[in-house]
């Protein structure tokens, strides 16, 4: 098999097993790698009902075929379980020299099973696999672990490691990487924590198999210097993610005060111009043309990555405009390995319910040095932050009176930075993300302000979000690369699929990857009903603040408006019919069958219904 | 004469030369009109806003209208 290694890694830290398993081609066509694998594996192997931080679950670590081959932006690499925090199919992805040295040690995926006695970490290198005593670096954060394991194995290792909130099981912990990488927003790093595992570390030294060396290796070299040129005439990398900030600011998109608000006149402090004026260092992930992690200086004069995401959140949201503030607290997110969206929008939740009188505590909009307490505590889940580290729903699920109605999440993962309160095709993208609320799967925002109207709930933009899954949700995240270059420099989706018949000597087209994301989409809708099969359509709801009209802006460009349900429900309508998707937003039979996923239906009739 | 705020988002401002900037113009003006006073190159694809909401080249501006200029992002 060109293009895959044809080799999965099993590795049980019960019994200290480890076991290499190939593959067949059926299941690489079917499946191509990164979500993909991670999903059918994690469909096959777990049985519904277990304890997400029990042995029973597992860690999937997995890369696509054309993950770490010298091309734009091949450096990422899927990680994935049953979700602790949202209960259901849980992912995310993260920049990581493990996704090249991985495909070099001869592997397309590792499955993390059981649960070491006592913290270990585990060495590849090859076919070599050691899992060793962890007891010097557990503990510790992700910054120091990783430096502790470079001083071991070289700064060329690839390495995955939890900081203190993986430990301690944070629901909203992450993987970590490199300077500021991080992965897994629903609690995949709590996962690895409950496995007693602190961290990944992977070198190797063979060659990918790859259908046309040659042919690849040019076509790799050319379009790396290509994208690269395209970044410098557009200069997005100089303020990279970030430079967005402003523009939300302006059409009245910023998530403030807990999303209540949705822009600030001091949101110029924290925008893209200032970070890149603060600008100290830059990283980027393997294979990258247009590094996107701008690295300044926080307040204890530490370095920390921003991107976006960690402004929005950790910044506006919580009303701090105070950028090396901002950037501290997105320091300890990453040396504790917490999701910084998560994180920004729990300590949001969190000051917004005191605000309300629900309940009594310290912390107001603003306070950066109680931020970066709470978020210690959070990471050691002590005092009250053993409450924050179990995620707003299940704080507003205790809590009471109306604060669910304001815990900004879908399925039960924050939102990340961006107020829906009046964007209804962004609000259906939250919605029917399929690891909660995220905008990697679709961000429809620009087009729905420009392309079409703010006001529609018109067929569009169910099917622009549907466009957009199957390629940033569906094809980034299976034949795995970094979206960067298609969605914001214009790079070709075709040169995607010439990468992926290059290396796999295969002659597939958009359409045959299209479908393959379909299936993924519709399998994991599967999984989240196996494990609640009294699922309906609410739970493909966004938060219902966006609704409230006493929550809409007072002024400006959305003065006095808000979502309005039936119009909505419409819109989900839409989006189901597009995906022959039943009302209750569960795929058909008959899709199923056109995906493949006859047997997989026919597994999850034995305990829900479907259409 | 009308007083027009523009704001430059993005990369565009190192092209543009600048961020803010309040101007006094002789009415009618166009978003377009408004747009080839500032230097940015053509066909870069762009958006425009008026006061937060999308506005197309032909519209005609008015006295305190906050104009946006911004290049297409895709939310990352």
């Amino acid at each position: 098999m060109n293009g895959w290694t044809g080799n999965l890694l099993r590795i049980n830290l019960t019994t200290g097993s480890v076991k290499k398993e190939s593959f067949t081609e059926e299941f690489a066509r079917s499946w191509i790698g990164g979500r993909g694998f991670a999903l059918k594996i994690l469909w096959d192997e777990l049985k519904p009902g277990i304890d997400a931080l029990g042995p029973e679950n597992k860690l999937v670590v997995a890369l696509g075929p054309i993950a770490g081959i010298p091309a734009p932006n091949t450096g990422k690499t899927v990680v994935a379980a049953k979700s602790p925090l949202t209960g259901g199919y849980g992912d995310g992805n993260l920049g990581t020299r493990v996704t090249v040295e991985l495909r070099k040690a001869g592997y397309d995926g590792l499955i993390i099973e059981g649960q070491a006695l006592s913290p270990v970490y585990i060495n590849i290198v090859n076919d070599r696999v050691e899992i060793l005593p962890a007891g010097e670096i557990w503990g510790k954060g992700t910054y120091e672990t990783m430096d502790w394991l470079y001083k071991k194995y070289g700064k060329a290792a690839g390495i995955l490691t939890i900081g203190q909130g993986g430990e301690n099981k944070v629901l909203f912990a992450v993987i970590r990487s490199m300077e500021g990488r991080a992965g897994g927003r629903p609690g995949i790093g709590a996962v690895m924590g409950s496995k007693n595992l602190k961290a990944i570390v992977v070198k190797g030294s063979n060659d990918i198999p790859m259908a046309d060396p040659p042919g690849m290796k040019k076509l790799g070299a050319e379009d790396l210097r290509k994208v690269g040129e395209i970044d410098k005439k557009t200069g997005w990398s100089v303020q990279g993610t970030t430079g967005v900030l402003s523009w939300c600011n302006e059409v009245a998109a910023l998530p403030v005060r807990n999303m209540r608000k949705t822009s600030h006149p001091d949101a110029w402090r924290i925008d893209g111009e200032r970070l890149n004026n603060a600008r100290v260092a830059t990283y980027g992930c393997p294979n990258c043309t247009m590094r996107c992690g701008i690295a300044i200086h926080d307040h204890e004069g530490r370095e920390s990555e921003l991107d976006y995401e960690n402004v929005g959140m950790l910044g506006s949201n919580l009303e701090i405009f105070d950028l090396p503030q901002l950037a501290s607290l997105n320091y300890l997110c990453d040396d504790y390995g917490l999701d910084t969206i998560s994180a920004g929008g729990v300590l949001g939740f969190y000051a917004d319910a005191i605000d309300h009188g629900s309940i009594e505590g310290n912390f107001k909009f603003g306070d950066a040095e109680r931020a970066k307490e709470l978020l210690r505590m959070t990471a050691y889940r002590e005092g009250v932050g053993n409450f924050l580290a179990e995620g707003s729903r299940r704080m507003a699920q205790k809590i009471g009176r109306d604060s669910m109605d304001y815990a900004i999440q879908v399925k039960g993962l924050e939102c990340s930075a961006y107020n829906c309160k009046f964007i209804p095709g962004m609000a259906l993208a939250f919605a029917t993300s399929p690891i909660g609320a995220h905008h990697k799967e679709s961000w429809v925002i620009m087009f729905e302000i420009t392309q079409t109207s703010r006001e529609s709930y018109g067929p569009e933009k169910a099917q622009k979000v549907v466009e957009l899954q199957r390629i940033r949700g569906g094809i980034f995240e299976f034949i795995v690369a970094c979206r960067f270059p298609w969605i914001e420099l214009g790079w070709d989706l075709q040169h995607y699929v010439d990468y992926f018949n290059t290396i796999t000597g295969m002659n597939w087209t958009l359409a045959d990857l299209f479908k393959v994301g379909d299936r993924i989409y519709a399998l994991m809708k599967f999984f989240w009903l196996r494990e609640f099969p009294d699922w309906d359509r609410t739970r493909d709801y966004p938060p219902k603040v966006w609704f409230d009209p006493s929550n809409a802006d007072k002024e400006g460009p959305i003065a006095g408006k808000v979502l309005e349900w039936d119009k909505y429900e419409k819109l989900l309508d839409s989006f189901y019919e597009i995906r022959g998707w039943d009302k209750r937003g569960i795929p058909t039979k008959k899709t199923a069958v056109a995906l493949g996923l006859a047997k997989e239906a026919a597994e999850v009739e034995k305990r829900a219904k479907l259409e | 004469m009308i007083k027009i705020k523009i704001k430059i988002i993005g990369p565009f401002i190192y092209e543009a030369g600048f961020s803010e900037k309040e101007l006094e113009l002789e009415p009618p003006i166009t978003a377009g009109q408004l747009l080839s006073l500032v230097n940015l190159q053509e066909g870069r694809p762009k958006i425009m806003t008026r006061n937060g909401k999308a506005i197309s080249p032909k519209e005609e501006l008015e006295d305190g209208d906050r104009i946006a200029i911004c290049p297409i992002y895709s939310g990352g």
